[in-house]
C-alpha cells in the first residue's frame, strides 16, 4: 500500500553562526527543518555540547557531579583542559558563578582575568555566562569582552536591562552574544530586534530562551523552543532564525532529586545514574524541541546525549 | 474535530434536559467540541446525527483503552502535533518487558520493582503502567507466565507471541483483563483480527515498514477491528523518530485512517545499555510513543522518564497546582522563618528548592491560588490580603511558631500594608523578587 | 541656506583646501610621494577620508588623490550676483574642508611628531591629545553605542571667562556627554580655561583637549566616522550609511564660542553632513529645519547659561537619570506601606483638605527641564499633625508628546509616589490623598521631593515621549484652588476627547500580543471603541505604549479598507492578525460574536455567549462564581474559550466594551443582552443609561435578567417575555 508522507514545507532557515576562531571554528545552526527531521530537510551542523567549567570551586554540588572534576575544581584552567583533553569537549561554557553579588561577588576584572586564562588554555569555542544579575553582568561581561578581544567568545546572558551596554562592547571587541529572555517567544523576538537595531551583526546572535530542569518547568522551555523554531522555519519570523542555546545543567544539579542518596530514597534508584539521566533527559527533550547548543555538566550524561545525537542524525534505515 | 461548539449545538435536541451530565445542550456541545465528552452521553440523539457528529468529533488519533478497572490505561486521543497548540491528552504507558526465557527469580525481582515503583507529585500518581509478557519458548511456559503476571498484578497487559495459537490461548484465558494482543502481521492478520473482535481486546499491528503497516491496519479496519495499536517495526532511534512523526502527521494532517491509532515502541530492543535505553524512551515520550516497552524498571531511570512524561503532557493552558498547606522544609522549630507563596506547582518547586538550598529550616505556606503564579493570582484577586489573612489564621502556623513575621514574595510588596492591617499581630517582611535570591535572604534573616 | 553662512563656509573651505595644498607641496618636496603618513595606532587611516571615500591614505601620494577630489567638491565662491538657495554646495564645501584638514593634521604628525601627546591624559607640558587611537576609540566608542555617553559637544574657541567655561563643561559632563575641544577665540582655548579653573581634563573626565587649532575638529568628526565603521558595521566608503548612522545614533553638536570665522563656518557646514547641528553664542544667522539634521541646523545667540539646555533640545538628546535623588529609599518594595495614625506627621487631600494632581503637556519653550518649585510652606515649616491644601502640577514637553498621553502619565503618579519609603498615596485626580510619616520627615523629606521623584521617573519610564519635565507644588490655598479650577477644565476636555473618538475617526488601531506567552495565537485588536478584553489597555494606552516601546507588544495597524462594516473587518487588520497569530487566525471581526470572533486569551474580564432559547446574549464577569443560564460557570467558559482560539458563540470582552456603541454590532449590540450577573449590571448601570436612551428603551436595564431572576434559560425566558425584551423579536442569532 502506498501513502504519501505528509511533509511540512519550510520557508525559513536558521542562520549559521561561526563560534570560536581560526581553525577551531565550530558552526552551529543552518537547519532547514525541525530537529532531526532528516526526511524532509537538512541539518548541516548537528547540535553541540558545551561542557561547564566554574570560576571557583563549587560549593553545593552533590558528590556525584563533582567527582569527575574533584582534582580540578578550584582551578578553572585545569578544569577546562580536563574537559577538552579527557572528555573531548566540543566547547567550554565558563560559568562565572562567583561574580554573583549574592555569592562571593568576585570583581569584574578578576573574572575577566580568569576568563582570559581559560580562553588561552583551550582552543575550542568558549561560552561565558554571568549570573543573570543585570548590573553585575554588565560590568563583568564588558570586562571579559575587553580582556579577550579577538577570541569570538559567546557571552551572555544579555537581557532587556543590559543588552545595550554588553551588546555594544561585544560589537567593539567582536564577540558573539546570547540574547536571554524569560521563556517568552515575543520577548525573545523583541530582544533580537533590539540587538539588530544596536547593529549587532546577525551572525553573532544566539537565543537563550531560559531552560529549566526536568520536573522543574521544563515543559515551558520545551514549548517555547518549539514555538521559536516553528516561527523561524515556517512562519517567516526572520528575527527568530537564530540558533538556540540551552543552559540547564546548573538547574538540574540543584534539584532535590539529584541530591538524595539511594538509602534516603530507595525508590529513586542509584543516585549517580539518576542525576546523569535527569541531566541527559533534560538535554534530550530540548534537543527534540530545537536546541543547537547544550550546556552540560556530567561526562556520562554528555556521552549519552552525544550518542543520542549520533543516532538521530542517521537517516532512514532500521 | 473541526466542528465548532455552535455547529455541534445546532444538531443537538436543544431540550436542556441535563441527562448528559451538564445542564444545557450548549454546554454539552462545547464539551464535545473540546473533546471532553463522549457523544454517547446524550441519550436523545438520532442515529443520523450520531453518525455525523461521531465522524466530526472523533479525535484523529483514536482513544484506545487497555486493561480494566483502576489500572486501565487510556492511550491516543491526540489532536495536535505540538503540545503548545493545545495539549497532549494521554501520557505514554511505560511497560515492563518480561519473557518466558528469563528465569523465575529475575521475573519476580522485576515484577516486584514494577509493583513498588510509584511516586506522588503534584497530587498525581506516577508509575509504570503495563507489563508486556513475551512467549519465546513453548506455549505452556508462556501460559504459565501470563498466569503468574495476572495473579501478581492488576496492571494492564501486553501479550506477545509470534505463535498465533499460543497467543490466542493466552488471550482467551485473560480476556477479562482486556490485554493488548501483540501483534497482527502479514502472516496472521486474519486470525488475530478475528480473535481481537471475538474477545473485544485491542490489537497491535506490526509492519516491516510504514507501507506494510498501513496495509495491515487498513485491512483490520475493514474487518471491523476498532482498537488498534501501531508498530512500524523500526528498531533504531532515528528511524523510530521518523516513523512516529509520519504516523502522527498522517493521522492529523491527512486524516489518514490507518494511522489514526496510538503506537507501541520498543526501546528495550534497540540497545543493550539500560542508560541508553532510557534515553531512547525519553525521545519517545516527546515524540509520540504511546506504549514504551522497557527492559527494566529502575528508580533512577523510570523516575526521570515519568517526570518527562508529566512535563510533556501537562496542559499548557492550565497550570499544575500543589496542595494548600504548611510545608516544613528542614528541621523546623518555633523560631523558623515563615514564608508564603501561591500554589502554582512551578512556584512551589522552585521556592521550596531554594529554601532547601539555603539550609535555613523554614515553614513554607502554600496558599491555594488555583495554580496561578503569584502576580497573576494577585491580579485575579486570589492572593490579596483579604484571602491571605484568613488562611494564615486557619492554617495552624500560629501554633507552630513563636514569632509573628511573615515573608511575602517581593512582587507583592504592594499588599504589605493591607496585610498588616488584616493581620495586626504579624509583621510583614518583603522577600526577594526572585526565588534564586532566597538563600541569601534567609541566611541574613536568620543570622 | 542662509546666504551669509553659505558664502562664508565656501570661502573658508577654499582657504583650508589651499592651506592643505601648500602643506602637501612642502611635504612632498621634503619626503617624496612614498612617504608614509597617518594618525597613530589606527587601522582606519585618515578616518573621515576612509569612511566617506573608502580611500586608505597611507602615503603622500594617496593624499594627492584626495586633494584633487577636494577641489572638485569645492563650489565656486559665492558672488553677490549668484543666489544660492540650497544647502548642498555648503555641505560639499564642508566635506572638502574635513578632507583637507585631515591631510593637514597628518602632515603635522609627520613634521612634528610630538605636537600631540599620545595617550588618554594631558601631560604637564603638553595638553593636546590629538587623534584618538584605536584603543581609546573602542573603549569610548562602546559608551556611545550603549548610551552611557549619548554623544559629544565639539566646542570651538573659548568662553568669555574661565568660570563660564567650567560651568558649560560641567553641565555637559552632567549630561554624560563628551566634550571635544579645539580652536581658540582671541588666543584663548577652552582647554586652557578649564585647566585654569581647576577642572581636570582628558579622556577619563570626558573633557578632551584635541588641539589648539580649529582644524582639530576633524579628530571629533573622525571619531564619529570610525564609530560608525566599527560599531555600526558600516563599510568604508559607504558615506550615506555612515552619515545616517551618526545622525541617528551619535548625539553630537558643534558649539562655537566666540567669533565665527569663515573657517569655523566651513567646519560647521561639514558637521551638518553628519547631522550634527551648530549652537552658537554669537548672533550668526540661524538655519531652521530642512531635513539634514533631526531638528534645527544652526541656532544662534544663545546665552551661556542656556546654551547646554538648548543644545540638548536641538539635538534631540534624551536626558537620562539613573537615580531618584531624595533622602528616602525608593522602590516598588515600599509601594504597599500604610501610614497609620500614630506614625502620621502630615497629610493632604483625601477629603481632609483640598488636593489635586495634574499632568499637562506644554510647548517645548514653556518647560524648563528639572525645574521644581514649591509655592507655599513645605514640611520643614509645618508641625506634626498639620494638614494643608495641596496641588501638584506636572508640566511636560516633548517632541513626541501628545496631549492624549497626559492621562496615562498622570495615572503613574499614584505608584511612583507610593514607591517613596514612608509616604502613602491613595486615589488620583482631585480625590488624591497623601500621608507623610514621621520617619520620612525625620530623614528630611520635603513635599518638594515629590517633584524630584516625578521628574526622574517620567524621564526614566517615559523617555520615549517626554523630553522635559517641570513640577510645581502648591500648599497655598488660593493657588491650589486655581489649579483645581484648571484641572476641572482639563478633565472635561479629556473626557470629551475620549467620547469624541470613534472607530470611524481613527485610521490606526493597535494590537496587543502580551498574552501570547500562554495563548500562542492570541491577538487583541484595540480600537477607540473596543478596549482590550482584559480591560487594562485602551486605544490611547496602546498608542503611548508604542511610542515608549516601539518594538513592544502594542503595534499600530493601519486598518485599511473596511470590508465588513457591521462585522468589523478591515483589510489591514485581517492581514496583521494573520501574521501576528502566525497564520492561525485567518479572519477576525471586531464586532461579532458569531462570525470570526476575536480569539480569547484567558485574562478577559468577562465572557459573552449566546442563549439560544432566548435568542439573546449573556455576559458573565470573572467575579461571578455561580451558575449561568448557558449551563456553564465562568471558570468552565474560560476553560473552553481561552488559549488563543476562535470559538464562535463565545467571546472574551472587557466590561468597558459592553457599554460601547460597537458592542457586538453584528448581533444587534446591547439590545441582545438578556442576562448579566447583578453585580455587573449594577457596575455598568451609569454607563448603560445613555445607550439605552439612544436605543429608545430608557428602562432597558430592567429588562435584563440576572441571577435573582434565574440561572437557566427556562427560568429567565418568562421574565423576558413579560418585560417584552427586544431580543425575543430580533433576527434569529443562529
Ligand atoms: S442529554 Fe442531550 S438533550 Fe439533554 S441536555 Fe444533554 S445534550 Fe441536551
Ligand atoms: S535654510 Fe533658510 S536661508 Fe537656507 S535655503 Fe532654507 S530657508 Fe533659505
Ligand atoms: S487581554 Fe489585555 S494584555 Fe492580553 S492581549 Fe488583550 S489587551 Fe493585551
Amino acid at each position: 500500500m502506498t501513502f504519501e508522507i505528509p511533509k511540512v514545507s519550510y520557508s525559513g532557515k536558521i542562520k549559521e553562526i561561526p563560534l570560536g576562531r581560526g581553525e577551531n571554528i565550530i558552526t552551529v545552526g543552518g537547519e532547514s527543518c525541525y530537529p532531526f527531521h532528516l526526511f524532509e530537510g537538512a541539518i548541516p551542523h548537528p547540535p553541540k555540547i558545551a561542557m561547564e567549567v566554574y570560576d571557583k570551586e563549587p560549593e553545593d554540588w552533590p558528590d556525584t557531579a563533582l567527582e569527575p572534576f574533584a582534582d580540578v575544581a578550584g582551578d578553572p584552567v585545569a578544569w577546562a583542559r580536563k574537559c577538552v583533553d579527557t572528555y573531548g569537549a566540543e566547547m567550554i561554557a565558563l560559568q562565572l558563578a562567583s561574580t554573583d553579588p549574592n555569592a562571593e561577588d568576585t570583581p569584574a576584572d578578576e573574572a575577566a582575568a580568569i576568563t582570559k586564562k581559560v580562553s588561552d588554555a583551550v582552543d575550542v569555542p568558549l561560552i561565558v555566562f554571568g549570573t543573570s544579575n543585570t548590573d553585575k553582568d554588565t560590568e563583568v561581561l564588558k570586562a571579559v569582552c575587553e580582556t579577550c578581544e579577538g577570541k569570538n567568545l559567546i557571552i551572555g546572558p544579555l537581557g532587556e536591562g543590559n543588552y545595550r551596554a554588553i551588546g555594544a562592547t561585544a560589537i567593539g571587541y567582536k564577540h558573539t552574544v546570547m540574547a536571554s529572555t524569560p521563556i517568552d517567544i515575543n520577548l525573545a523576538k523583541q530582544l533580537n530586534i533590539l540587538l539588530g537595531n544596536l547593529n549587532v551583526p546577525d551572525d553573532k546572535i544566539i537565543i537563550d530562551p531560559t531552560t529549566g530542569a526536568l520536573g522543574y518547568g521544563l515543559e515551558y522551555c520545551y514549548s517555547v523552543i518549539e514555538r521559536i523554531r516553528t516561527a523561524a522555519l515556517i512562519q517567516e519570523d526572520e528575527r527568530l532564525q537564530f540558533p538556540i542555546i540551552a543552559n540547564f545543567a546548573k538547574e538540574v544539579w540543584k534539584t532535590k532529586e539529584v541530591k538524595l542518596s539511594e538509602p534516603e530514597a530507595p525508590l529513586l534508584g542509584d543516585q549517580k545514574k539518576r542525576g546523569v539521566l535527569m541531566e541527559a533527559m533534560t538535554a534530550q527533550c530540548v534537543l527534540l524541541a530545537g536546541a543547537d547548543i547544550l550546556v552540560m555538566r556530567h561526562p556520562e550524561a554528555i556521552n549519552l546525549v552525544k550518542e543520542s545525537i549520533q543516532d538521530l542524525m542517521i537517516k532512514g534505515e532500521g | 474535530m473541526g466542528l465548532s461548539g455552535i455547529e455541534i449545538f445546532k444538531k443537538l435536541p436543544k431540550t436542556n434536559c441535563g441527562k448528559c451530565g451538564v445542564p444545557t445542550c450548549l454546554a454539552f456541545a462545547m464539551k464535545l467540541a473540546t473533546g471532553k465528552a463522549e457523544l454517547d452521553a446524550c441519550p436523545d440523539l438520532s442515529e443520523d446525527v450520531k453518525e455525523e457528529l461521531g465522524e466530526a468529533s472523533a479525535p484523529p488519533v483514536r482513544t484506545v483503552v487497555i486493561g480494566t478497572g483502576e489500572r486501565a490505561v487510556k492511550l491516543g486521543g491526540e489532536t495536535v502535533l505540538f503540545r503548545h497548540e493545545k495539549r497532549f491528552e494521554n501520557p505514554p504507558a511505560f511497560t515492563l518487558f518480561l519473557s518466558d526465557k528469563m528465569d523465575e527469580s529475575e521475573i519476580s525481582a522485576k515484577l516486584t520493582k514494577f509493583k513498588e515503583t510509584s511516586y506522588e507529585r503534584v497530587g498525581l500518581v506516577l508509575r509504570p503502567a503495563m507489563v508486556a509478557v513475551k512467549g519465546e519458548k513453548d506455549a505452556s511456559g508462556f501460559m504459565a507466565l501470563v498466569e503468574k503476571v495476572c495473579n501478581d498484578t492488576d496492571a494492564a497487559l501486553v501479550l506477545m507471541n509470534e505463535d498465533a495459537d499460543a497467543l490466542s490461548q493466552a488471550a482467551k484465558t485473560c480476556s477479562n483483563r482486556k490485554p493488548l494482543i501483540y501483534a497482527a502481521t502479514m502472516e496472521n492478520v486474519e486470525t488475530l483480527g478475528n480473535l481481537a473482535m471475538e474477545l473485544s481486546c485491542p490489537l497491535a499491528v506490526k509492519g516491516n515498514s510504514l507501507e506494510e503497516l498501513a496495509e495491515l491496519s487498513e485491512k483490520l479496519i475493514k474487518m471491523g477491528v476498532k482498537d488498534l495499536i501501531l508498530d512500524s517495526g523500526a528498531r533504531t532511534a532515528g528511524k523510530s523518530l521518523e516513523d512516529q512523526i509520519i504516523i502522527r502527521r498522517s493521522a492529523l494532517m491527512k486524516k489518514f485512517k490507518p494511522f489514526g491509532f496510538p503506537t507501541i515502541v520498543f526501546p528495550c530492543e534497540m540497545t543493550d545499555d539500560p542508560m541508553k535505553e532510557a534515553m531512547i524512551a525519553c525521545q519517545m515520550v516527546a515524540k509520540y510513543g504511546s506504549i514504551i516497552v522497557l527492559s527494566e524498571i529502575e528508580g533512577h531511570s523510570i523516575f526521570p522518564l515519568l517526570l518527562a512524561s508529566m512535563n510533556i503532557f501537562t496542559d499548557p493552558q492550565r497550570p499544575m497546582a500543589v496542595e494548600q498547606k504548611i510545608y516544613e522544609i528542614g528541621a523546623t522549630d518555633e523560631n523558623s522563618p515563615v514564608l508564603i507563596t501561591g500554589n502554582f506547582s512551578l512556584t512551589y518547586f522552585i521556592v521550596s528548592g531554594e529554601v532547601d538550598a539555603s539550609r535555613v529550616p523554614s515553614y513554607l505556606l502554600i496558599k491555594d491560588t488555583e495554580g496561578l503564579s503569584v502576580l497573576t493570582a494577585w491580579a485575579a484577586g486570589k492572593f490579596g490580603a483579604d484571602t491571605i489573612a484568613p488562611f494564615i489564621k486557619k492554617c495552624g502556623i500560629e501554633e507552630k511558631v513563636k514569632h509573628r513575621k511573615l515573608v511575602i514574595p517581593g512582587y507583592l510588596a504592594t499588599i504589605s500594608g493591607e496585610l498588616e492591617e488584616e493581620l495586626p499581630d504579624w509583621e510583614i517582611l518583603i522577600g526577594p523578587r526572585e526565588a534564586s535570591h532566597l538563600p541569601a535572604y534567609l541566611k541574613e534573616l536568620s543570622a | 541656506m542662509s546666504k551669509i553662512i553659505c558664502s562664508a563656509a565656501i570661502r573658508g573651505a577654499h582657504k583650508i583646501v589651499g592651506t592643505a595644498e601648500a602643506k602637501y607641496e612642502g611635504a612632498l618636496k621634503k619626503w617624496g610621494p612614498d612617504q608614509e603618513i597617518g594618525f597613530p595606532n589606527t587601522t582606519y587611516y585618515l578616518p573621515i577620508i576612509y569612511g566617506m571615500l573608502g580611500i586608505p591614505v597611507k602615503t603622500l601620494a594617496d593624499a594627492k588623490k584626495v586633494l584633487d577630489k577636494c577641489k572638485k567638491l569645492l563650489p565656486e565662491p559665492v558672488s553677490d550676483k549668484v543666489w544660492l538657495p540650497y544647502l548642498a554646495p555648503a555641505l560639499e564645501a564642508g566635506m572638502a574642508t574635513f578632507f583637507a584638514e585631515e591631510i593637514i593634521e597628518a602632515i603635522r604628525y609627520l613634521e612634528d611628531p610630538d605636537f600631540y601627546t599620545k595617550g588618554e591624559d594631558p601631560l604637564p607640558d603638553n595638553i593636546w591629545l590629538g587623534a584618538a587611537d584605536d584603543v581609546i576609540m573602542r573603549k569610548r566608542g562602546v559608551e556611545f553605542v550603549d548610551g552611557t555617553a549619548p554623544g559629544f559637544a565639539a566646542i570651538l574657541g573659548a568662553a568669555p571667562t574661565k568660570e563660564i567655561a567650567a560651568k558649560i563643561a560641567i553641565e555637559l559632563q552632567e549630561k554624560n556627554l563628551y566634550v571635544f575641544m579645539c580652536g581658540d577665540h582671541e588666543g584663548k582655548t577652552m582647554s586652557e580655561q578649564l585647566i585654569e579653573a581647576g577642572v581636570q581634563i582628558g579622556w577619563p573626565t570626558r573633557l578632551v583637549s584635541f588641539g589648539p587649532s580649529y582644524m582639530a575638529a576633524v579628530f571629533a568628526i573622525g571619531f564619529a566616522t570610525r564609530a560608525a565603521m566599527s560599531f555600526g558595521g558600516v563599510k568604508p566608503g559607504d558615506f550615506a550609511a555612515n552619515l545616517r548612522y551618526n545622525k541617528d545614533r551619535i548625539f553630537a553638536f558643534a558649539m562655537p564660542l566666540g567669533t565665527v570665522t569663515d573657517e569655523w563656518y566651513a567646519n560647521a557646514a561639514g558637521a551638518i553632513n553628519w547631522g550634527f547641528p551648530t549652537i552658537a553664542d554669537t548672533p550668526i544667522p540661524q538655519i531652521l529645519p530642512t531635513g539634514i539634521c533631526t531638528y534645527e541646523h544652526v541656532v544662534s545667540n544663545i546665552p551661556h547659561d542656556q546654551i547646554v539646555a538648548k543644545a540638548i533640545e536641538v539635538r534631540g538628546l534624551k536626558v537620562s537619570i539613573s537615580k531618584v535623588d531624595i533622602p528616602m529609599s525608593y522602590g516598588p518594595a515600599f509601594e504597599g506601606e500604610r501610614i497609620r495614625k500614630d506614625d502620621l506627621y502630615f497629610e493632604c487631600g483625601g477629603g481632609r483638605t483640598l488636593g489635586v494632581e495634574l499632568t499637562v503637556s506644554k510647548d517645548m519653550s514653556e518647560v524648563e527641564d528639572g525645574k521644581i518649585e514649591m509655592i507655599g510652606p513645605d514640611l520643614d515649616q509645618v508641625k506634626e499633625g498639620d494638614k494643608l491644601p495641596f496641588a501638584m502640577l506636572i508640566e511636560v514637553a516633548g517632541r513626541q508628546m501628545q496631549s492624549d498621553f497626559e492621562p496615562i502619565l498622570e495615572r503613574q503618579i499614584h505608584h511612583l509616589v507610593n514607591y517613596v519609603q514612608g509616604i502613602m498615596h491613595i486615589g488620583q485626580r482631585n480625590i488624591m490623598w497623601i500621608r507623610v510619616g514621621k520617619a520620612a520627615v525625620e530623614k528630611g523629606f520635603l513635599l518638594k521631593h515629590l517633584g524630584t521623584v516625578m521628574h526622574a521617573k517620567y524621564h526614566q519610564d517615559f523617555g520615549g515621549i517626554v523630553d522635559k519635565v517641570q513640577v510645581k507644588l502648591y500648599t497655598d490655598e488660593e493657588k491650589v484652588k486655581e489649579i483645581l479650577e484648571l484641572s476641572k477644565k482639563v478633565y472635561k476636555k479629556r473626557d470629551e476627547r475620549v467620547e469624541g473618538m470613534t472607530d470611524e475617526t481613527e485610521e490606526t488601531y493597535y494590537s496587543c500580543t502580551l498574552c501570547q506567552s500562554f495563548a500562542p495565537s492570541h491577538v487583541c485588536i484595540i480600537t477607540p471603541e473596543r478596549v482590550g478584553m482584559c480591560g487594562a489597555y485602551n486605544w490611547l494606552d496602546c498608542k503611548a505604549s508604542f511610542e515608549i516601546n516601539p518594538t513592544g507588544p502594542n503595534q499600530p495597524i493601519i486598518k485599511g479598507e473596511c470590508t465588513e462594516p457591521v462585522l468589523g473587518q478591515w483589510k489591514g487588520i485581517t492581514d496583521f492578525v494573520n501574521k501576528a497569530s502566525r497564520q492561525k487566525v485567518e479572519q477576525v471581526s471586531a464586532y461579532s460574536l458569531m462570525n470570526f470572533p476575536m480569539t480569547a486569551c484567558g485574562c478577559f474580564e468577562c465572557v459573552a455567549t449566546i442563549l439560544p432559547m432566548c435568542n439573546g446574549i449573556m455576559v458573565v464577569n470573572r467575579d461571578f462564581m455561580g451558575m449561568t443560564p448557558c449551563g456553564m460557570k465562568f471558570t468552565t467558559l474560560a476553560g473552553m474559550v481561552g488559549g488563543g482560539n476562535q470559538t464562535p458563540g463565545f467571546l472574551g470582552v472587557s466590561k468597558h466594551y459592553i457599554c460601547s456603541k460597537k458592542f457586538l454590532l453584528a448581533e444587534g449590540g446591547l439590545k441582545r443582552v438578556v442576562w448579566l450577573p447583578k453585580m455587573l449590571k449594577e457596575e455598568l448601570a451609569e454607563r448603560m443609561k445613555p445607550i439605552c436612551e439612544e436605543m429608545g428603551i430608557p428602562n432597558f436595564a430592567d429588562m435584563i435578567a440576572d441571577e435573582t431572576v434565574g440561572t437557566t434559560e427556562e427560568e429567565i425566558l418568562p421574565f423576558l417575555e413579560e418585560k417584552g425584551h427586544p431580543a425575543l423579536t430580533m433576527d434569529p442569532l443562529m
